[in-house]
């Protein structure tokens, strides 16, 4: 198995409404976006602790620069998290590597965690995007340009 | 006094140019009619490269997907440079539904 779709966790929403201890704030906590190679089999149903970045699946098959794209992943910048019209989206900035010198390999998709939260559950997931195949960068500058529609999006 | 740095860009696929005065690291996007429309990286004016979009390299299957123009599912831009490579992804979006 492998990675085959983009997806939030169902863990996300049982936390908020269930108002588990130190819930994540959408539109308030740090985000951040780590990258992952095409050797895990991410899933959507997973308990809110193994959606947790470094544990689960999460917890190898990271692709990172350490300085253009640490393994922790780079942060999200004005995050978004609105409602119109019966649909969700929560949406940032395109995230950018921190320099121009940055070499990745093979990176898959990305899973967006809370950097924030800490006491429930720490770096719990948020969601997971699968790019549709590999994707590399050398000695240059990684973009993740986040789709019109948005990050994750929930329709009601 | 703080001096702003002046960064001339340009397109290698269309006509399009444009000037910046930001600090910090950056790259400019335009939407390029040379790409099909998508919003593709300008480059610093007088660099050699070349811009190459890339096909999703799986079933779209439900997937909310970049496409170009023609509607293809576009994944990435590699931008080839003498000295390197820069790769801009597109990213889908993750969905949840209570439909």
């Amino acid at each position: 198995m492998a990675w085959s779709a983009s997806k939030c966790f169902q863990a996300l929403f049982v936390s908020t409404l269930n108002k588990d201890t130190n819930v994540m704030d959408l539109d308030a906590d740090t985000f951040k976006a780590a990258l992952f190679d095409n050797t895990i089999t991410p899933d959507r149903t997973v308990s809110a602790a193994n959606s947790a970045y470094a544990a689960g699946v999460w917890a190898s098959g990271g692709v990172s620069d350490a300085s253009g794209w640490p393994a922790v992943g780079r942060n999200l910048a004005s995050v978004t998290s609105s409602a119109s019209a019966g649909t969700y989206t929560f949406d940032a900035a395109d995230t950018v590597s921190a320099n121009g010198t940055t070499t990745l390999t093979n990176a898959y998709g990305c899973l967006i965690y809370d950097d924030t939260s800490s006491v429930a559950v720490a770096d719990q997931g948020v969601c997971f995007n699968y790019f549709g195949g590999a994707n590399s960068v050398t000695s240059g500058t990684f973009t993740v340009v986040w789709n019109a529609s948005g990050i994750f999006t929930v329709t009601v | 006094m703080i001096l702003t740095p002046e960064q001339r860009w340009e397109c290698p696929n269309c006509t399009h140019t444009d000037v910046t005065h930001e600090a910090n690291p950056h790259t400019r996007f335009h939407p390029c009619r040379g790409m099909k429309g998508l919003t593709a990286p300008m480059v610093p004016a007088g660099t050699k490269c070349k811009v190459e979009a890339h096909e999703r390299e799986d079933y779209v299957a439900g997937e909310i997907v970049q496409t170009d123009g023609e509607g293809r599912p576009v994944m990435n831009l590699i931008t080839t440079r003498d000295d390197g490579q820069d790769c801009t992804v597109f990213a889908p979006t993750a969905t949840a539904f209570t439909q």
